[in-house]
């Protein structure tokens, strides 16, 4: 099958769409299948070989997160060209309400069209504002595919109709079998912490964490915070008590494997995150590495832990409450055991194997759609409409 | 004389303007028409395929003769309904259901998978229902779209749509048998 996959966002930084859409594509082509992706991209950006770059990306801020998209004729045209030499089977496109490629595509696009929605906070102004404007093209989306039960209810409220939840994948085994770094695994006297994510970026939660630390430090004098994620330690730690400073190793960021080996050294991963996660893949991954989960109580993050069977939560913006937990936890070497083992299980659920086979099912079911009317553009009113670059 | 020209052309321009908005708008609904019966079809094409597999699991010989009996019936029921998508059709793709509800139960899913044919139809079984549950959500989001884009008020005043009836979301019971979800 000749698979085409449209992602808004730059190749250039890790993000958690990009990553989906690479193990999708990877996955896939384990298969035998055939798969082209566009994304934004640098020239100077080292592209795997499956990866077309749309060209340079733009730092926007888009739906209260600065996102680095592609948009303007240029790319419309890129667009155009990839989706005429791709003559794909079935298109599959992400966020497509984001103003990039996504939403290029679609509008080109007349084959099969397949989109998954990633995000959960679409803001109403945005959405009543940019909506009359896509309405018709989304309309020739035929599957939808939400990531989590908040996308969905994102996708039924703003957009209407329905989507199909299908979870974001993880290679489980990948981190299950992660070696553990010495300089990171934790002493009785002096536990480690992880925080992965951008540490600029206030919803994922490092403030949270820097304003819990003064209380857990007084308990664990011992700890050690190793902060993982791209930004700069000097901007973030401005204002910090000089202990919690001290406290912490900045890693800025890390490949894929010190990730893996990261987590699975560990003794407790954080993730303070405030809101904006309609999934939560981090927490996925950790649970597959075997680390010991403290996530805020988003209903994203109850959903992935299993309503804390899974892992520890705390209330969201709570830093009080976080060290608390977070002590409680630390000294419990028995009871992180035990939710790291039922972690590890609950990760199998979301393995590629298992998620790629759900997308597989969707591709089909919307290509047999499409075959079963054979309807030509060319023909009829069809020719009235923009946008027939994709046959 | 310029000044008429200039209103004649306004109007001409206007004119143009309308024409081309309403052949868009008819495009467009063309498209999802196009789409609904795309989905439609698949819809039928995979309850046929459902169908088919409880037949198979029911002629395995793997199950009671009791439960066989049932499961065909249902089956056949599901199989001889009309192809029009009227509530006998529902009807009948709801008893499928819970037929193999009543079939499937966690002990007999566990003893079918012991045999490498039974596994098998434990595996088509289970893919026809997801890809049925896949098709029927498509097809009503398609429904709900055409419903949309036929409300807007020149579709309705130009009549747009033609003789096309207003088409109506497919509602039947097509809930996974539980210990196959898993």
């Amino acid at each position: 099958m000749r698979i085409g996959i449209a992602c808004p966002y730059s190749f250039d930084v890790p993000g958690g769409v990009q990553f989906h859409v690479r193990d999708l594509a990877e996955h896939f082509m384990g298969d035998g299948h055939d798969v082209s992706v566009l994304a934004p991209a640098d020239s100077e950006t080292e592209l795997p070989s499956y990866v077309t770059s749309a060209g340079r990306a733009t730092a926007v801020r888009y739906n209260g997160s600065v996102a680095r998209l592609n948009f303007g004729p240029v790319t419309a045209a890129k667009v155009g060209r990839w989706l005429e030499q791709g003559d794909f089977d079935v298109l599959h496109l992400h966020e497509p309400m984001t103003p990039s490629v996504s939403v290029l595509a679609l509008m080109a696009a007349e084959g099969p069209i397949v989109a998954t929605f990633h995000t959960s906070m679409l803001r109403s102004r945005t959405m009543q504002t940019a909506y009359p404007l896509l309405r018709p093209s989304l309309e020739k989306i035929a599957g939808r595919i939400a990531v989590s039960e908040d996308a969905r209810r994102t996708v039924t409220t703003h957009v209407g109709g329905d989507a199909v939840v299908i979870p974001n994948g993880v290679y489980v085994d990948r981190f299950a079998d992660a070696p553990r770094r010495a300089e990171w695994l934790g002493r009785p006297s002096a536990p480690t912490i992880a925080f992965l994510g951008r540490m600029g970026e206030p919803r994922k939660g490092l403030p949270v964490l820097a304003a819990a630390l003064p209380e857990v430090l007084r308990d664990v004098p011992g700890l050690r915070v190793l902060v993982a994620g791209p930004g700069d330690p000097d901007e973030v730690t401005e204002g910090w008590p000089p202990e919690v400073t001290a406290a912490c190793d900045f890693l800025g960021s890390v490949s894929d494997a010190d990730k893996a080996s990261l987590l699975a050294s560990v003794d407790v991963y954080v993730a303070p995150n405030t809101g904006g996660e309609s999934f939560g893949i981090i927490l996925i991954e950790a649970m597959s590495a075997g680390a010991c989960v403290l996530a805020s109580d988003l209903p994203a993050f109850s959903r992935v832990l299993d309503g804390g069977g899974a892992g520890a939560m705390f209330a969201n913006e709570k830093p009080d409450e976080l060290a608390r937990t977070l002590v409680a936890l630390l000294r419990d070497p028995r009871h992180r055991l035990d939710l790291a083992t039922a972690g590890q299980e609950r990760a199998r659920l979301f393995d590629w194997s298992v998620v790629a086979d759900k997308i597989m099912a969707v591709y089909e079911t919307v290509i047999e759609g499409r075959m079963a009317s054979q309807w030509e553009p060319e023909r009829r009113w069809g020719r009235f409409l923009p946008g027939r670059a994709g046959r | 004389m310029t000044e008429l020209l200039t209103w004649v052309f306004a109007a001409l321009f206007v004119l143009v303007i309308i024409a081309w908005y309403l052949s868009y708008t008819a495009a467009r609904l063309d498209r999802l028409h196009v789409r609904l019966g795309g989905t439609l079809a698949a819809l039928d094409a995979r309850l046929v395929r459902r169908a088919e597999a409880a037949v198979e699991l029911a002629h395995s010989g793997l199950l009671d003769g009791a439960t066989s009996l049932l499961l065909a019936s249902a089956a056949g029921e599901s199989l001889e309904a009309p192809a029009e998508h009227g509530e006998a059709r529902e009807q009948a793709e709801s008893d499928l259901t819970e037929a193999l509800d009543l079939t499937l139960t966690p002990a007999v899913v566990q003893s079918l998978r012991e045999t490498p044919q039974g596994q098998d139809l434990v595996e088509r079984v289970t893919s026809a229902c997801t890809r049925v549950q896949l098709a029927r959500r498509f097809h009503n989001d398609a429904v709900t779209d055409v419903r949309r884009v036929r409300r807007k008020w020149t579709i309705r005043m130009f009549h747009l749509a033609g003789h096309t009836p207003m088409p109506g979301t497919v509602e039947f019971d097509d809930e996974m048998p539980a210990p196959l979800a898993s």
